[in-house]
């Protein structure tokens, strides 16, 4: 026991302290523990470097401090596509920046996954937990395609669904710029053959019956875009406005949807 | 500002309230209220500005002979609730009349009151329901728990909090609400720290839900700030520990031993009717699987209120009752 502790110990030697709002206890408000994060992510590099072999274009776009908001597609048995986000964003920034997830509001009620979720930062997806991340200029990171997105199964791969405007009212709120991203990849790395809607099992929307017990060695590219500064086309009081939202929920959606494009064009082959 | 009634004198939070009043040079006279026929030792009883006086707040004749003979003989003007029951396994209708009908009874009083002006009601981050579709952090506006399933105690915190709520705006009082976050300290009813009392905690399995806890020295800070700033409104006040409850367990030197979620109830049932402990995990059920941590926004923004003042999870144990204790003394082991 003692051997394997050492090891995971080792495991967060060598990189750089991951900066974060400790609450004093080595916790942010709500449970974000960086040495969880940077266990996971010597743990989870294996997977990022040799098995989906992540390639990842234009991380320029994220800001290295202050809030921003970054939004990306959302697809897959399992959301592949967050974890890859944030390990790429930590090991790609300087100094390491750790993008929050934004989870659905059942993944708190799992046990295990929710407490595992909350340390490496995933934060339940309520208005309040999002403005108190822009607040201390924290990197949420949201799909605001929502359940729908890695409900919508193999064949609508790519096809973006209805496009959420929360990220777009709190980003002109407090004047946070939004980053467009794209995963592709994820989305055929474990697809999802069939789902079973009755399974609501600690909250769980549905059960996910997927192609393969594992995830399929696809090759994962993550494309970020031009930060799109909503809060410069509109004013604060907009934040209420539903025409003003809409617009820049479409905007947000196009800049995610070229990104996709372009990803998919550029690749080579789903496993090259 | 002048003169200040304070109710629940005697509990170490009033105690250190009164203490902290006394200090303030530009504060008249302190009417400290208790259910003790004699003060504590630990209150200042020399301070000519002290006047101790024993009331049964749950007689509403009570409550009117203090608000209109020596409230009203010393002019007070400022009028602090901290009187709540902190037994949790006690209920019945006394126990409700001096969580509710003394509050009631209180800010009517007070309404019809010729000097006094600012009523100021210390409730509890209990009344808030706990539920992880909401966020983590609670704001002001955050549901309440109205659940006819909730104990008493918490149904009792509910109602004299909206009580007090409700006469906001339509009082010519200025009415403040502090909801507080739990003061881990003795004798002050926190559940938490009952539950530290035992040598082995239980927590449920799967789950390690994060807390915050108050210091006795920022909640007294609090109400003096909103004494100060006579502000109206409901202000949550969050403490400066933040922490998994896991963690809690290993700072009080206690052995976590987590079980499945089911088990517990009726676990800490039978331990409580064992050793007659006052912890009870139907009241914690919730807060011990999810996260739920008060935002103090407004408190930082109109009372300038920000926790300074961590707990002490080192001192020592200590069953003296006196208000002069540490922030945190460790429970006697059960």
């Amino acid at each position: 026991m003692k051997a394997l502790l050492v090891h995971v110990l080792q495991l967060t030697g060598g990189m750089q302290p991951i900066p974060f709002a400790d609450r004093g206890h080595g916790y942010d408000m709500f449970g974000f523990d960086p040495r969880v994060l940077a266990i996971a992510a010597r743990l989870g590099s294996l997977l990022y470097e040799r098995y989906f072999r992540v390639r990842s274009s234009g991380i320029e776009h994220v800001p290295r401090r202050g809030a921003a908001i970054l939004a990306a597609n959302h697809g897959g048995t399992l959301p592949l596509d967050a974890a890859l986000i944030v390990l790429d964003v930590l090991r790609r920034t300087d100094p390491p920046r750790a993008a929050r997830p934004i989870g659905d509001v059942f993944i708190p009620l799992l046990p295990w996954v929710g407490a595992l979720f909350t340390r490496i930062g995933m934060v339940g997806g309520a208005r309040n937990n999002f403005r108190h991340l822009l607040e201390n200029g924290e990197l949420p990171l949201v799909f605001p395609e929502g359940v729908p997105g890695i409900r919508k199964g193999f064949r609508r791969r790519y096809r973006l669904e209805a496009w959420r405007v929360g990220h777009v009212e709190l980003a002109i709120r407090h004047r946070a710029p939004i980053v467009p991203a794209a995963v592709i990849g994820a989305e055929e790395a474990w697809p999802m053959i069939a789902r079973i809607d009755a399974f609501h099992w600690f909250g769980a929307p549905y059960l996910p019956i997927p192609l393969s017990p594992l995830p399929l060695p696809v090759r994962c590219h993550i494309h970020y875009g031009e930060p799109i500064a909503l809060h410069e086309q509109f004013a604060p009081s907009d934040a209420d406005d539903p025409e003003a939202l809409s617009a820049g929920a479409e905007r947000v959606k196009d800049a995610v949807a070229a990104l996709i494009e372009q990803g998919r064009r550029e690749r080579r082959g789903l496993f090259r | 500002m002048s003169g200040v009634l304070v109710t629940g004198a005697t509990t170490p939070l009033g105690c250190r309230l009164v203490q902290a009043l006394l200090q303030n040079p530009e504060l008249g006279t302190v009417l400290a209220v208790g259910a003790e026929t004699e003060p504590p030792a630990s209150l200042d009883s020399r301070s000519p500005r002290l006047v101790y006086e024993r009331v049964d707040l749950t007689r509403p004749r009570e409550i009117h002979q203090l608000l209109f003979g020596p409230a009203k003989k010393l002019c007070l003007t400022h009028l602090i609730h901290t009187a709540l029951h902190r037994s949790a396994t006690d209920a019945g209708p006394r126990v409700h009349a001096l969580n509710v009908e003394s509050t009631r009874a209180l800010l009517d009083a007070a309404e019809r009151h010729p000097s006094l002006r600012h009523f100021v009601f210390r409730s509890h981050g209990d009344v808030y329901r706990i539920d992880p579709r909401h966020a983590v952090l609670l704001d002001e506006q955050d549901p309440l728990d109205l659940s006819a399933q909730a104990p008493q105690r918490v149904r009792d915190r509910v109602e004299a909090d909206v009580s007090v709520c409700t006469r906001m705006g339509l009082s010519a009082l200025s009415i403040t609400v502090l909801r507080c976050s739990e003061i881990l300290a003795p004798e002050m009813g926190s559940q938490l720290y009952d539950y530290l009392a035992s040598r082995v905690c239980l927590r449920p399995l799967g789950f390690d839900p994060m807390l915050n806890l108050l210091s006795l020295e920022d909640a007294v800070r609090a109400l003096v700030l909103a004494l100060k700033v006579e502000a109206d409104g409901i202000f949550n006040v969050p403490g400066a520990d933040t922490l998994p409850l896991r963690k809690a367990i290993a700072l009080a030197g206690r052995t976590g031993l987590a079980l499945p979620g089911p088990l517990l109830a009726p676990l800490y049932a039978v331990r409580a009717s064992a050793l007659g402990m006052e912890f009870r995990y139907d009241m914690n059920h919730r807060r011990f699987h999810f996260s739920a941590i008060l935002d103090g926004r407004r408190a930082r923004e109109i009372l300038k209120y920000v926790p300074e003042h961590r707990l002490d999870w080192l001192a020592q144990p200590s069953s003296k009752r006196t208000c002069s204790t540490a922030d945190w003394s460790l429970p006697p082991r059960a």
